[in-house]
């Protein structure tokens, strides 16, 4: 576990560090606007240097490398992040106000992922190569194939209020007049409305994937003796796959769940980018074009601590479904 | 002696493999898209370019086309008359030129944003460069990135996957790890980090793109070295005094391809997703350069343009659905377990 | 268990399906929002003013802040000693009394103070706040250096009495006015309640940081980080919500010491209203559903082509002015290929620049031809405009000693001994769409006749250290000046190409270092315009850069606003009101 995580820490204050571009200067020239502004002359280009080599010292970004990692480990315990560079708001606070938003836009992905993959997935495994699976299968193909940039974008165009039709809003989490004295019923409305697109979006490819997965693992499963057994006793199909089948074939789909979370921040960019969402994903990338280093540690951070805790989940549902397997070593 | 049977049972497998992937139609349809974007690809200069395959002008013959190709290798140079000529506007010559008579880069600035007409069939954007041409290059673009990524990929996971899998123990361990480490690392995340901070180029994105994508290569090849590393053939091998290199690559190697060979077909497609993804996102991509996921990052800030939304994303949708069936193709015919089943 | 989720999925469908084009929320019926007859008559306060905000602003801290959008919110909430008229651009009093005494040596200056001045708190406008505003400004430890060098002339500021103040500068600038009237005063018992400053003076904050009392570093610390979100001024609107990334209020002042007062704007609407939408074309949608009232820059394409429907006219009224900036393209006048002055011509001969404002600006712009501003009256209309002549430029290029001799296609030139093609990078920022086209105009034009040249795109921060470190063949980029007089010295003087200065293409030419040292500290506007005259002459002949063009800005507001006019410098939503037929929203909570 300590391992990952350093080297994934590791990894992201190296790659950050050792870019070209000074985030001091950048602060210097007025931030990210893209405009040149009207230059500074000469004589009073000497203060600012000043100035520069005065916040460079403040944010300890003049001591050598190694230093600067050890002390932002440290600071890490406290869960002190630092300040953003951009606008000296806490990181931490930061990442907390936009946390519930990915977290959010992901949960419903992962839900809305499961329930149509997995009924699918069954019922192709109890109708092999029935037309219904072949098409199932198919579609799963297509669908997976489709690309991300592509679908959000013809989504904008066609339907978000461009020249064609205007059937969900072009971007934001909720309406421009939301007000925290509306009725529940209309905030959900709005939400659900927002969100419809990109939950969507984001869960396309896993209807594929899982509803695949599930119903090979179901076939393989299927396959096995106690399965012949449990019919040769006698019992309904309904009961064998409810009692048998179902339990073990959903084993390997918990583990999916590990592989989600890493993801979580790298996967939302695209869509919280077109959407405009305010989540994890947008902020890192903004962060990274600024040269924000605290915050995108941070991030990077963030992610890794997701990654352990999917696994740790992953265990944990794993010894819940699985009975044979003990809490400890596990086999690869 | 044992290695030349060898030899030649590899070369019947593959056969084998060959005749039984026809039998899965959609796989083969997959096979026969991606040979034809391999050929657009590779004959991009001669499906969409603004020089002539053939020009006539004051009695002399020419083929422009192929003389770009000696000029730019400096083996050849123009002639004075034909020197920087816009061959279209070329008075007095009878020229042929390519069904899409215009390169991805000619800026018109009289045609911007024009819907799909029979000037351009897919449209232009908003410097009046045509669509399709855009297109066509474009795949030369997307398919080597692809290839060189996977090929980046394919060396170092292989290598990897090979050492963990054949000498066991301590170095098992300590690249497990790795593996363990590389999966939890935010790929796409890392990948925006690096492609947004360092100058762009073609050869940075095809060299994070690989390094990112080594992983499931490397436990693939693992996994097999270690199912074939205690079978007969091979401890006797050893036992004859071959050495670890020999046994490694030339004994089980060969068949420990399977699963990889699948990787790689999958991953050309990954990677093409990628970095669509990330031109899209305008990282990565230097500025002249016209790429499918470039275009799509100009239909989203022109929301109007549909043509440049729907061309580019289709092509990429087609492409990455080609790979992915005969990558699947692949893996049934490849697969014992699923033989069975099939 | 599963009925219920299959219901609720419905519902979501249904109610998305159904929730679509978002109805405006009214507190009030809904308003007919057409302009009928006009009604004039006389402003009234109300209505609320919903503002399209691209990004949020940074932060707000009135000093530290350095970002387009905080400058608005805060125009509104501050005030400084001088303001401009909109119309003129002439410098008028605001919490000054008059324009202020300047002494014959022309370095010394002297406000007097409103009386009747208050913050919005109730508490009284004094000469100690004006000081303690130039203090803050020039605490070293208070991190706004970007607003510091501005007032690196300024060695000592005094009050000779509550209600006077006077300044003294290094040194005669014509500027210096214009400057000091700048000054936004802060209520001192607000952002400095411990009266931490009290004892240092103007005159001490120049010296070595290290030897100011621990006091004034204690100020600039707590400055910094206290005062991001709230703040507090003379202004006719107080600060009042900022919820991060949706949307920033502010609500107007009914106690505003102004109101009522000639020479003082007037200010009617209830509320400020900054919805954040970081998508124009999100906006547009926005703005055509009644979520935003103005729009304050309307992309090109969408001037031409989202805004133009009989419908939106009807809503809406577009209002067009010229934004003072201007894009160019820098030559580094000490590469070796751009020394030559005919080659910089030659390149501007292939720059076809009417037809770049005209396709990629959509028409939306004016092709410049110097580094002043279009429209003030230093600017020379006479300058010869470099029309977009490929064969003059290869006539230049000729006698210069480039041609094809090897065949393939690129000029080149043998110099110190080698064959040299004309090869060449342009190097632009990203991020920004606009200069990249330009930049593949060109591209695309000088392949064209035998120019090898490339298009190097860099992350903004490596651009600007290449731009500053002199790291590059030519750039594309723009400088911002204003309506008011402005002074190039900064940029074209030889002084300012070492030290990274602002003079990164290192132009060198005396006469012009003459022309900009007599500029500075002439007084009399009439000489000053004669040197410029002359001073952009030299410019046009040597073509240090190619001047592009200056962009035409367009807004979008409402049509229920009354009173919208525009300036030189855009649109003034301070002067803006709804007559009470046609007011959309109704503040539940007057304050009248």
């Amino acid at each position: 576990m300590i391992p990952t995580f350093i080297g994934i820490t590791l990894v992201g204050f190296l790659i950050m560090r050792l870019a070209p571009g000074d985030p001091a200067e950048l602060r210097a020239a007025g931030g990210l606007g893209a405009a040149a502004g009207g230059g500074i002359s000469v004589e009073k280009r000497g203060s600012v240097d000043e100035a520069v080599a005065q916040w460079r010292a403040q944010y300890g970004l003049d001591k050598p490398l190694h230093v600067q990692y050890a002390v932002w480990l440290k600071n890490l315990f406290t869960l002190n992040f630092g300040e953003s560079f951009k606008d000296n708001q806490s990181v931490w606070e930061k990442i907390l106000e936009r946390l519930p938003v990915t977290v959010k836009l992901n949960l419903w992905s992962i839900l809305v992922v499961y329930l149509v993959a997995i009924p699918l997935g069954i019922y192709s495994a109890t109708h092999p190569n029935s037309f219904g699976d072949q098409v199932t299968t198919l579609a799963a193909f297509v669908l997976f194939a489709v690309p991300l940039v592509w679908a959000a974008t013809m989504a904008i165009v066609f339907i978000c209020g461009g020249d064609f039709y205007y059937l969900f809003p072009p971007g934001g989490l909720e309406s421009l007049e939301f007000a925290d004295d509306w009725p529940v019923w209309k905030k959900i409305n709005d939400h659900a409305w927002h969100l419809f697109l990109p939950v969507v979006l984001l869960s396309y490819d896993g209807f594929a994937g899982m509803s695949r997965y599930m119903r090979s693992s179901m076939l393989e499963v299927l396959g096995q003796d106690y399965v012949q057994v449990a019919r040769a006793k006698g019992l309904p199909e309904g009961m064998v796959i409810a009692k048998h089948v179902l339990r073990n074939s959903l084993i390997p789909q918990v583990t999916i769940l590990a592989s989600i979370l890493p993801g979580l921040i790298g996967g939302s960019v695209i869509i919280e980018t077109i959407f405009s969402i305010p989540g994890l994903g947008q902020l890192g990338f903004e962060s990274v074009l600024a040269r924000d280093y605290p915050t995108v540690l941070a991030l990077f951070t963030v992610s890794a601590v997701l990654t352990l805790f999917g696994i740790l989940v992953s265990d944990i549902l794993l010894a819940v479904v699985d009975p044979r397997i003990a809490f400890g070593r596990r086999q690869q | 002696m044992e290695s030349n049977n060898f030899a030649q049972a590899t070369e019947g497998l593959w056969f084998d493999v060959w005749k039984r992937f026809q039998r899965n139609p959609i796989a083969l349809a997959g096979f026969y898209v991606v040979c034809c974007l391999g050929l657009m690809a590779l004959f991009a200069d001669f499906l969409a370019n603004d020089k002539p395959y053939y020009t006539q002008y004051k009695t002399k013959s020419y083929f422009p086309i192929l003389r770009n190709y000696l000029v730019e290798m400096k083996l050849g140079q123009w002639p004075a008359e034909l020197l920087n000529v816009e061959f279209r506007k070329l008075e007095g010559a009878t020229s042929f030129f390519p069904p899409i008579p215009y390169r991805p880069s000619n800026i018109n600035l009289l045609e911007p944003l024009e819907s799909p007409s029979a000037k351009h069939w897919f449209g232009t954007d908003k410097l009046g460069r045509d669509v399709m041409s855009g297109m066509i290059h474009g795949a030369r673009i997307s398919l080597s990135i692809g290839f060189v990524a996977v090929g980046i990929a394919v060396a170092i996971g292989v290598v990897l996957g090979a050492i963990a899998g054949y000498f066991g123990s301590w170095i098992d361990l300590i690249v497990s790890r790795l593996f363990e480490v590389m999966l939890s690392i935010p790929t796409f995340f890392l990948l925006i980090t690096i492609a947004a901070l360092l100058p762009p180029s073609i050869f940075l994105t095809m060299a994070i793109i690989g390094l990112t994508s080594w992983v499931g290569i490397a436990r693939f090849t693992r996994n097999e070295f270690l199912k074939i590393r205690n079978l007969d053939y091979v401890t006797s091998a050893i036992a004859l005094g071959a050495s670890d290199r020999k046994v490694m690559f030339r004994h089980i190697l060969p068949n420990a391809l399977a699963p990889v060979i699948v990787s790689v077909v999958l991953g050309i497609a990954g990677a093409i997703l990628v970095e669509s993804s990330l031109s899209f996102l305008g990282i990565g991509v230097p500025a002249e350069l016209v790429t499918w996921g470039s275009i799509l990052h100009e239909a989203s800030s022109t929301t109007f343009a549909w043509w440049l939304a729907v061309f580019p994303g289709f092509a990429i949708f087609i492409t990455v659905l080609a790979y992915y069936l005969v990558g699947e193709g692949l893996r049934e015919v490849l697969d014992p377990r699923l033989r069975g089943l099939r | 268990m599963l009925a219920r989720r299959w219901r609720f999925l419905f519902a979501i469908l249904m109610l998305s399906v159904t929730g679509c084009g978002d109805k405006s929320e009214v507190k009030v019926a809904d308003a007919p929002s057409t302009a009928s007859a006009k009604e004039a008559g006389k402003p009234v306060t109300g209505d609320w003013l919903v503002i399209h905000s691209l990004s949020d602003p940074e932060q707000l801290n009135p000093l530290t802040s350095n970002d387009a959008s905080s400058n608005e919110v805060l125009g509104f909430v501050l005030e400084s000693l001088l303001t401009r008229d909109p119309r003129t651009l002439e410098l008028k009093p605001l919490i000054a009394e008059a324009r202020p005494e300047i002494a014959q040596d022309k370095l010394t200056y002297t406000f007097r103070i409103r009386q009747d001045a208050r913050f919005q708190d109730g508490r009284p406008l004094t000469g100690e706040d004006v000081l303690f505003s130039v203090k803050a400004i020039k605490c070293p430890f208070v991190n706004a250096p970007f607003l510091r060098v501005y007032f690196n002339s300024l060695v000592d500021a005094r009050l000779v009495d509550p209600y006077t103040i006077r300044f003294v500068t290094k040194e005669p600038y014509f500027l210096n006015e214009s400057v000091l009237g700048g000054i936004t005063v802060l209520p001192r018992h607000y952002y400095d309640p411990e009266n931490l400053l009290q004892r240092v003076a103007v005159r001490d904050l120049i010296q070595d940081p290290a030897k100011l009392p621990g006091e004034v570093k204690k100020f600039g610390d707590q400055f910094n980080k206290n005062y991001s979100r709230n703040p507090m001024g003379s202004g006719p609107y107080k600060f009042s919500l900022w919820k991060t990334g949706r949307e920033l209020e502010l609500v107007r002042n009914p106690d505003y010491w102004g109101n009522g007062k000639a020479g003082i704007d007037q200010a009617h609407l209830d509320r400020l209203k900054f919805r954040v939408v970081n998508n124009f074309d999100a906006a547009l949608v926005r703005l055509k559903s009644g979520s935003l009232d103005y729009m304050e820059a309307l992309q090109p394409v969408q001037v031409v082509r989202g805004t133009d429907s009989e419908r939106f006219k009807r809503e809406f009224q577009k209002y067009e002015y010229y934004a003072p900036t201007y894009t160019y393209i820098g030559w580094n006048n000490d590469h070796p290929i751009f020394r030559d002055k005919r080659i910089r011509q030659a390149m501007t001969y292939l720059t076809n620049r009417q037809q770049i404002v005209k396709s990629v600006l959509f028409g939306l712009g004016e092709v410049v031809n110097g580094h002043i501003y279009l429209f003030r009256p230093e600017y020379d209309k006479t300058l010869p405009s470099y029309p977009f002549d490929p064969a003059k430029a290869l006539a230049l290029l000729n006698e210069a000693g480039w041609r094809d001799t090897d065949g393939d296609g690129v000029l080149d030139k043998v110099i110190d001994g080698k064959k040299t093609p004309l090869r060449f990078e342009i190097k632009i920022n990203s991020g920004n769409a606009v200069r990249k086209s330009v930049a593949l105009v060109l591209l695309d034009e000088l392949k064209k006749h035998g120019i090898d040249a490339s298009v190097r795109e860099l992350d903004w921060t490596i651009f600007l250290n290449d731009v500053k470190n002199h790291q590059f063949d030519a750039v594309v980029l723009g400088w911002q000046m204003s309506t008011t007089e402005s002074d190039a010295y900064q940029v074209w003087h030889s002084s300012q190409a070492a030290n990274k200065g602002s003079n990164a293409i290192s132009y060198k030419n005396a006469r012009v270092d003459e022309i900009l040292e007599l500029y500075r500290g002439e007084f009399d506007a009439q000489k000053r315009i004669q040197l410029y005259k002359e001073f952009q002459r030299i410019l046009s002949d040597e073509q240090p850069y190619t001047f592009l063009y200056l962009p035409k800005r367009v807004s979008a507001v409402q049509r229920r606003f009354e009173g919208v006019e525009v300036f030189p410098d855009g649109l003034r939503p301070v002067d803006w009101w709804v007559p009470s037929a046609r007011q959309k929203y109704v503040t539940t909570v007057t304050a009248n």
